[in-house]
């Protein structure tokens, strides 16, 4: 009825370490081929990427040429966990750059209030 | 089931385009992103064009049926529950892991083409058909790595999938493309060995080539060499359908009209 | 991206029979149907505005181009047009139509109206000692109302907005709003668009250009846009779409 363990234990191992590689930044398994292991690698992040600056369009306004260099080490370092959202990883993100000064915190919103207009 | 009903040429509803695709002419059907709809909370869009009597199927993203873990039922449930808030004649997910070691790769990827691997598919292909109340049709991915130690082709690997779970196959053209210049799939020979007769729809996409590999980004315009290949397929069987992919930099309504168009040339195309 | 039109004789761009017909917002509701109408721009059903291309491509006056900037990402379809109606091009087509002597100075209009309303309350008070000045305060009250009411166009600036074709449903747009009718159709249905889309707070008002005042009528939403689109419908779908939490079966691509 159900695949044996044995199979399914196997292929647990072999996609965990796929995507420890892939979103991790872990070691390439064996067999595969590396330069392909880092196309892919840059797909997913470039995708990733893409979806947090669609739905936080002011924070990568306001972080410009930085965007993608800062998402980059965030996202490895912030491997996207099962049952996490997307909106939860755009929120994490802001947080990080705040936590590491790259957007300000909290000031920006109270300013615009003193702005004509 | 004996056969799927003659759908015609669709694409892929978006919440972003939802007015372009009530307004397209020649949509004879669509399909939505189960995991993106609410139950008791259809967009008025996709109510609007039920009430035309477009069909529309859903098509899953996140059973990740080709993954080692466990179905997760409630994934199923939902897509079940869409199938039938829609009234949809069969829903669709992909041949393919999302998630494994408590990661989420956010993204399609593909299963090793290995004994072991299949069995776990059949499994939990097996697992989801017992849990929806319409049948189910399974996609190939489009990959751009290749796992090492296969023991099967793509197309022996997908034949193997119907013949032991009896679910349908949704042929993506683009995929096939994508596998063909990343992987060296023979397009031809995987149309050979797949089981056209079990062929729900197909679907078609656009993307990009960037270094050496073509990315299916559904974000591009749909290569004539993609569409190429969808006349292969039509030159050996007649697909009861045929969808258009596209998710995000969205052209204007001219532009994915003529990409509509230029599927219909093809589907439409007189076959001896 | 060119210069608008030249604002003297009978060739007016949209844009400037939009802002004399109705006022900075009309000419940004105006500047958005003509990239509406050249699919430079979509609208969703959720009310959003985004570019097609994201090259700012196609724009044929500045303020054209400013709104193609601003919806790079989707921007709610009264967000576009009370920002374009504040933008500083929406200022300057203002000041050209002035010196063109399309349009009157709003200034003398004011002092004329803040006249009329004091002599009016005036009146009001004293009408407390002789009940017959009541009228009088009506009168003037009303005439008051009736200058604040009514559009600032010169004779040839109404000459201009008269003579432009109604065919054309750019210029529908500029002459009615997307709220107005043509021929027994409503605007917005020249451009396919659902009403509810299509919230803009120049719709809901008179044509006159208006002065600031406070929520009733200026450019805020004036009531109507909040309810509809606050149910985001993208708000709880982790994000996008698809594949495994966002972004569409399709890949990431290259870089």
């Amino acid at each position: 009825m159900s695949g044996t363990p044995t199979a399914r234990e196997k292929l647990a191992s072999q996609q965990a370490a796929l995507l420890n590689a892939l979103l991790a930044n872990g070691p390439a398994p064996d067999g595969f081929d590396e330069r392909r292991i880092d196309v892919e690698r840059r797909a997913l992040l470039a995708k990733r990427r893409g979806i947090v600056r669609m739905l936080g369009p002011d924070i990568a306004d306001t972080l410009g040429d930085r965007f993608q260099p800062l998402f980059d080490v965030y996202a490895a370092e912030n491997p996207r966990r099962t049952g996490s959202r997307a909106r939860e990883d755009a929120a994490a993100f802001a947080e990080w750059c705040r936590a590491a000064g790259e957007l300000p915190t909290g000031r920006k919103a109270r300013w615009k209030f003193w702005r004509p207009n | 089931m004996a056969g799927i009903a003659d759908l015609g040429v669709g694409i892929g509803w978006r919440p972003e385009i939802d007015l372009t695709v009530e307004r397209l002419p020649g949509v004879d059907f669509v399909e939505v992103v189960a995991e993106n709809l609410h139950i008791g909370h259809l967009p008025e869009s996709v109510t609007l064009l039920l009430d035309r009597g477009v069909p529309v199927l859903p098509h899953a993203v996140s059973l990740s049926l080709g993954g080692a873990e466990e179905v997760d039922l409630a994934r199923v449930e939902h897509l079940g529950a869409v199938a039938e808030a829609v009234g949809a004649p069969l829903v669709s997910d992909h041949v393919c892991f999302v998630r494994a070691g408590g990661l989420d790769s956010g993204h399609l990827m593909p299963v090793p083409r290995t004994r072991d691997a299949l069995d776990v598919l059949v499994a939990n292909v097996r697992t989801a058909q017992r849990n929806l109340p319409v049948p189910l049709a399974l996609e190939n991915v489009a990959a751009l790595l290749e796992w090492p130690d296969g023991e099967l082709t793509e197309g022996q690997f997908l034949a193997e999938l119907v013949e032991r779970t009896d679910c349908w196959l949704l042929v993506d053209v683009a995929n096939l493309y994508a596998n063909a210049r990343n992987i060296g799939t023979d397009p031809g020979r995987f149309l050979d060995e797949i089981p056209l007769e079990r062929l729900a729809y197909v679907h078609v996409a656009g993307g990009v080539e960037h270094g050496e590999v073509y990315h299916d980004t559904h974000a591009h315009a749909v290569l004539p060499e993609v569409l190429e290949l969808l006349d292969e397929l039509c030159s050996r069987v007649n697909p009861p359908g045929v969808l258009l992919e596209r998710d995000d930099n969205y052209p204007s309504d001219t532009e994915i009209a003529s990409e509509l168009a230029a599927i219909r040339a093809v589907v439409d195309k007189k076959r001896d | 991206m060119a210069t608008p039109t030249s604002t003297q004789g009978a060739q007016l761009s949209p844009e400037e029979i939009g802002f004399l017909a109705g006022g900075p917002g009309r000419a940004a509701e105006t500047a958005l149907a003509r990239l509406l109408d050249a699919e430079l721009v979509r609208v969703a059903r959720d009310g959003r505005v985004s570019a097609v291309h994201q090259n700012g491509h196609g724009a044929t006056t500045s303020l054209e181009a400013r709104v193609l900037k601003q919806v790079r990402t989707p921007v709610w379809f009264h967000k576009v047009v009370k920002n374009a109606a504040k933008d500083q091009e929406t200022q300057a087509l203002h000041r050209r139509l002035l010196e063109a002597k399309l349009l009157r100075r709003s200034r003398k209009r004011i002092v004329v109206w803040w006249l009329l309303v004091a002599i009016g309350v005036l009146l009001g008070l004293l009408s407390l000692l002789m009940p017959a000045l009541l009228f009088g305060a009506f009168a003037f009250l009303w005439a008051g109302l009736y200058l604040r009411g009514r559009r600032p166009l010169t004779r040839a600036g109404k000459a201009a907005v008269s003579g432009t074709p109604a065919s054309d449903r750019v210029f529908a747009v500029a002459r009615y709003g997307f709220f107005g009718t043509v021929a027994g159709q409503s605007v917005h249905e020249l451009f396919e668009l659902p009403k509810g889309v299509v919230k803009t707070a120049s719709g809901q008002r008179k044509p006159a250009k208006r002065r600031r005042t406070g929520g009733s009528g200026g450019s805020s939403c004036g009531g109507g846009c909040g309810g509809s689109w606050s149910s985001d419908s993208n708000s709880d779908s982790g994000g996008g779409s698809s594949c495994g939490g966002g972004g569409g079966c399709g890949g990431g691509g290259g870089d």
